[in-house]
Order: structure tokens, then C-alpha cells, then sequence
């Protein structure tokens, strides 16, 4: 039977085959198009712990499907599909495959915390925003997000140096995002800049760029911070189970 | 001298009773059909009570002990009312053990059934012996046994709540709330996260009707601090594929279908008007509500008062009732039975 309605169907869960027999009859091409079942086989018990081991998303648990973030929601206002409500109802329950599906528009929030000021509960959904677009990076889901590599260059660089050295920070963030430096706006800004002769900035600027300027006796809590970072890191390797996850991975492409 | 007040039922509401007329001296017979004083929470062995956390054993205990020792209560056990007559100050009631009492006025609580999950055969009770209710948890855990698959004595990795079972289904002519529900189900499942903190515990739910200050203590705490899950849907069926109890339903927020595998699954039975109300309204010429419990009358006018000038009502006799308020409610009947007696005595 052909299906007419499609529309009404996601197109995932429609299978055509080119070439099947079953039990004898041949049920190949579009004549024999397969609906995939939408049923629910399974909760996914981890994905609320995973969630709330990254910072912001502690208290998402706390959540009762009330919709006050949906509905206070700057981004929502402009896509309809962008639901914190249904998104944190998802992690709970852990439908995995359902909040991979909008994957890619997670990370569109733009953290104004109307939510944050709206929830009755203290869920602070714009924190489980932001955990769940990084927990969706670190499982490889999506890849890093530029607002990512910001923050990465500008971790690194305090940790390094102490201190913020703002050129020092565009050229890496271009670079990593693999973005020209050369932008027709940075342009136009060092174009009006020079007009009128800095003298003392540009030679500041200049010196900047050549010798790195650096925090007093910073060593000490540079190596504390990072510390700190590690310790971080290590924990959430550990509750995402990403060491099992890199291991799979690597048996999948040896196989 | 004059005549004792008759008190149906041993449960909370008629320990009570029995107990405000104890103070003042005023004469009362427990006219109880079990072997034992305490209701529901004893017979049934509940485990810890809503809102206080004491164990049903010692908080209703306590109560069967004070009631007990008390020189102006008579107990009378396994027997029922099977005649009565007269009027209010001059009652005479027959007991199936073949005793006959003059009574001047009595306080009915006779209290409620738990509703049988055979009638809801499409959840499983019955079929599979991990299928069970409510009161089969509380005596799993007042037992001291602990949460336990009955099949095999497994302990559950997952276990499914199921609220409204014999509530709220006109399917079964069962159109109330059985008013305690959500919050016992809400207390059980943190006592099971508890217990066995590797079990996931899901509660399928209609609305949650956590009322009053239990929101905080129950709905909430079970949320923030044990990670209870809560999911808008009613089960459309519980079935096994041999090894795990399989959960049918739709979930509601995601518009989508599931069939979930669980360990265990509870009934959160509901509260059924006591089955014995038809003969109790006609032996004691009392009226019943439209759902089979008995008829209040005269709500602003007075405590506890049903059709039959004299005879009085407590508890969830009623209707749905907690513990504490079937308590109040037989505090309240004693005392509408003294203000009686008083009237009759200047009258």
C-alpha cells in the first residue's frame, strides 16, 4: 500500500527498500514503504545524571513540565522548536533520541535568564541550557560551538598569563574557528582607530603582541586554577562515561 | 445512670472517639468486626504514616493502648450491628454475637475498603505476581522484609507507581478521588529510593493531588531530594514479554507511545466506600451519598451528623479521608454526641 499521508510521518521512520522479499513476495521500492514504530522502548536512566554533572545543569531534576521558561523564552518567541520545557522533560525521562533531534538548536540560547527568573521551582533552566549544549560537544553530538572556542582561548589565556590580551584573543578564536582575521568590520575598526593616531595605544598594542604581558607572581595561581580545571575535567570524563565512550569508538573503527 | 455511647469500628476515627469521651468519663462501647482494634493502618499493616514518618504500628498503636486501658471503654470484637431501634437517649442495638446493648447515641465508623486492583484486570493484578498495590508495599516495608519482587524476591532496579487505580474511572463507577493517594505514592517511592537507592522509581499520574502542606514534604522532596520520576500518563495496559513486566501508555508531554520494561510494578489503590455500607445504612436506617459512602447532613449545623438524629458519622466512613483528619473528625462526633446528651437532658 502506498503511503499518502508522509507529511504526517517523520522521515526517519520511513523505510523504502530497494530490493526485499519477504516470505516470497517482493515488497521492494516505493509501493512498500515501511513506517518505523514511534513507541517508546526505553528510558535512558543516565542522561538526567549526565546532565546535572555539567555545570548549570545541577538542578534539573527539580523541574515539573510547568512551561513558565518556555514561555517566558526570548528564543522561543522567534522558533517555535526551540522548548526548554520539553527539553529538560527529555533528559529527565532520558528520551535520548528525541532531544537529539534538536541537537542543532539547543546551543541558540542566548542565556537573557528570563527563565532563570520565571521558574518556580529554582530549576535555572538557561544552566541546563548551557550543560545540555555542552554535554551534546562532549558526547560528539555536535561540534564545538564557536561560543566554545571563546571561552576555551579565554580560559587558556588567564590561565597562562592573567590576564586578558584582547588581539591575542581574537587571532586564536579566528584561527580555531578557522575564520579570516582579515573581517571587512576589524578592518573598518583599525581603519577609523588610525585616523586618529594613538600613538600610546598602538605602541601598547604592539608591545602586547610581541611580549605576551603577564600577571606578577602568577605561576602559583595559575597552577591552582588548573588544578581546579583538571579535577573538572576529570570529573566529568568520568560521569559522562566519555573514557568508554573514546574506547567504543576506537573498536568500532578498528572493526 | 445513664446509657453508653456505641461506637462502630476501631480504626482511627472511632479510637478517637472512643478517647474524647474517655476523658470526660462519658461510657462507650467499640463495637469492632476484626479480632483487633486499630483500622486500616494495623490491619493492613501500614508502614510509616503520612505527614508525621511514625510507624503505623506505634502511632495507632498507641492509640489501641490508651482506648484499651481505659475504665469507661468497653471493647466488644468480631461482631457486627444486625438490629437496631429506638430513639435518640434510647437506643437498643442487636450484635451477631447474640448481645443486645442500650446505647444513647452512636458514632458510625465503620470506615472504607481498599479497592480490589482484580477489577482493573488491563493493569495486571492478578496476572503477575509482580503487580502489586500500595498496601503490599507498606507491609513489605512495616514487615521489615523490605521491597522485594514476590515472583523471585529480586530487588526491583525499576519500579512503576500507577496512580488512580480504582479512583477517578467512571469505567467502575469510581468517579472520587481517593484523596491520599498521590502522597502515599509520593512517601513509598522515596522510602523505596531509599531503601534501594540503585531503583529507579516512576510515577504515572493523571494530576497530582498532593494537597496542602504535602506539596512541600511529598510531591516536591520526592522530586529535589530522591529523583523521583513523575510522567502524565495513564496506563493504557501492564503485560510481560516473560521477563519484565511491560508498561503500555502514552506519554503525554512528548505526544508519544511507550512500552516501558519494569521490575515491579504498584497499584495505588484507592479508597472504595466500606463494602459492608448497604447493610450498616439499612440496619441503622442511615442515608448513603451518591457514591456509597455514608451521607453527612447538616454540615454547618452540627459534627458528624447523618440522616438518624442520634446516630453520628467519623472518618472515612465518609468518603476519602486521611488519618489525621478521621482522627479530628471522631474528636468532633464525641463531642457533637456530649452536646446532644446535654440537650436531651434539659429537654
Amino acid at each position: 500500500m502506498p503511503i499518502h499521508e508522509k507529511s504526517l510521518i517523520r522521515p526517519e521512520n520511513l523505510t523504502t527498500h530497494e530490493e526485499l522479499v519477504l516470505d516470497g513476495v517482493d515488497v521492494s521500492g516505493h509501493w512498500s514503504t515501511f513506517i518505523e514504530t514511534r513507541v517508546v522502548k526505553d528510558y535512558n536512566e543516565d542522561m538526567q545524571d549526565e546532565i546535572a554533572a555539567l555545570p548549570g545543569g545541577e538542578h534539573i531534576h527539580r523541574c515539573w513540565q510547568c512551561g513558565s521558561c518556555t514561555n517566558a523564552c526570548t528564543v522561543n518567541a522567534l522558533n517555535p522548536d526551540f522548548n526548554p520545557r520539553y527539553w529538560i522533560y527529555l533528559i529527565r525521562m532520558g528520551y535520548e533520541s528525541e532531544l537529539l533531534r534538536d541537537k542543532d538548536i539547543i546551543w541558540q540560547c542566548v542565556s537573557c535568564n528570563k527563565c532563570t527568573y520565571a521558574c518556580p521551582r529554582d530549576v535555572f533552566p538557561e544552566g541546563v541550557m548551557k550543560a545540555t549544549a555542552h554535554w551534546l560537544e562532549k558526547k560528539g553530538h555536535t561540534e564545538k560551538s564557536p561560543s566554545t572556542h571563546f571561552d576555551e582561548v579565554f580560559t587558556e589565556q588567564i590561565v597562562s598569563t592573567g590576564k586578558i590580551e584582547e588581539s591575542r584573543t581574537m587571532r586564536r578564536f579566528f584561527s580555531r574557528t578557522g575564520q579570516a582575521l582579515a573581517q571587512p568590520w576589524m578592518i573598518e575598526m583599525v581603519k577609523r582607530m588610525l585616523r586618529g593616531l594613538p600613538v600610546g595605544m598602538l605602541t601598547r598594542m604592539g608591545l602586547a603582541t610581541l611580549i605576551a604581558p603577564k600577571t606578577n607572581d602568577w605561576s602559583k595561581a595559575s597552577a591552582a586554577i588548573q588544578e581546579y580545571i583538571d579535577e573538572q575535567h576529570d570529573k566529568q570524563v568520568q560521569a559522562l562515561s566519555l573514557a568508554e565512550l573514546v574506547e567504543t569508538a576506537k573498536q568500532d573503527v578498528a572493526a | 445512670m445513664s446509657k453508653p455511647v456505641l461506637i462502630i469500628g476501631g480504626g482511627p476515627s472511632g479510637l478517637a472517639a472512643a478517647h474524647s469521651l474517655a476523658t470526660v468519663g462519658k461510657e462507650c462501647v467499640i463495637v469492632e468486626k476484626e479480632d483487633r482494634l486499630g483500622g486500616a493502618p494495623i490491619l493492613s499493616g501500614y508502614a510509616k504514616l503520612v505527614p508525621t514518618g511514625e510507624w503505623a504500628k506505634d502511632a495507632i498503636g498507641g492509640m489501641v493502648k490508651r482506648v484499651e486501658e481505659a475504665s469507661s471503654v468497653s471493647i466488644v470484637t468480631g461482631a457486627t450491628v444486625t438490629g437496631f431501634d429506638g430513639t435518640p437517649g434510647d437506643f437498643t442495638a442487636e450484635l451477631s454475637n447474640g448481645d443486645s446493648l442500650e446505647v444513647e447515641s452512636v458514632i458510625v465508623c465503620s470506615g472504607f475498603t481498599h479497592f480490589d486492583s482484580v477489577n482493573k484486570p488491563e493493569w495486571g493484578f492478578g496476572t503477575y505476581e509482580d503487580v502489586v498495590t500500595t498496601t503490599q508495599v507498606e507491609q513489605m516495608i512495616s514487615s521489615g522484609q523490605g521491597v522485594r519482587c514476590p515472583s523471585d524476591g529480586r530487588k526491583p532496579q525499576r519500579v512503576a507507581i500507577l496512580l488512580c487505580v480504582g479512583s477517578r474511572d467512571r469505567q467502575i463507577g469510581r468517579e472520587w478521588c481517593s484523596k491520599i493517594c498521590c502522597t502515599v505514592s509520593s512517601n513509598i517511592a522515596m522510602e523505596i529510593r531509599e531503601e534501594l537507592p540503585d531503583c529507579h522509581v516512576y510515577i504515572y499520574y493523571m494530576d497530582i493531588r498532593t494537597f496542602g502542606l504535602y506539596e512541600t514534604k511529598y510531591y516536591w522532596k520526592s522530586q529535589e531530594e530522591f529523583k523521583v520520576k513523575y510522567i502524565k500518563a495513564r496506563i493504557a495496559e501492564v503485560t510481560s514479554d516473560g521477563e519484565k513486566l511491560i508498561v503500555k501508555g502514552e506519554d503525554t508531554l512528548v505526544k508519544r507511545p511507550i512500552t516501558i520494561p519494569f521490575d515491579m510494578v504498584v497499584h495505588a489503590v484507592g479508597m472504595d466506600p466500606n463494602v459492608d455500607n448497604p447493610t450498616i445504612s439499612q440496619t441503622l436506617g442511615i442515608d448513603l451519598e451518591s457514591n456509597g459512602y455514608i451521607d453527612v447532613a447538616n454540615r454547618y449545623g452540627s459534627m458528624g451528623a447523618t440522616s438518624r438524629p442520634g446516630v453520628f458519622v467519623a472518618g472515612s466512613a465518609t468518603g476519602p479521608e486521611t488519618i489525621d483528619d478521621s482522627i479530628t473528625q471522631g474528636h468532633a462526633a464525641a463531642m457533637a454526641v456530649l452536646s446532644g446528651a446535654k440537650a436531651l437532658k434539659s429537654a
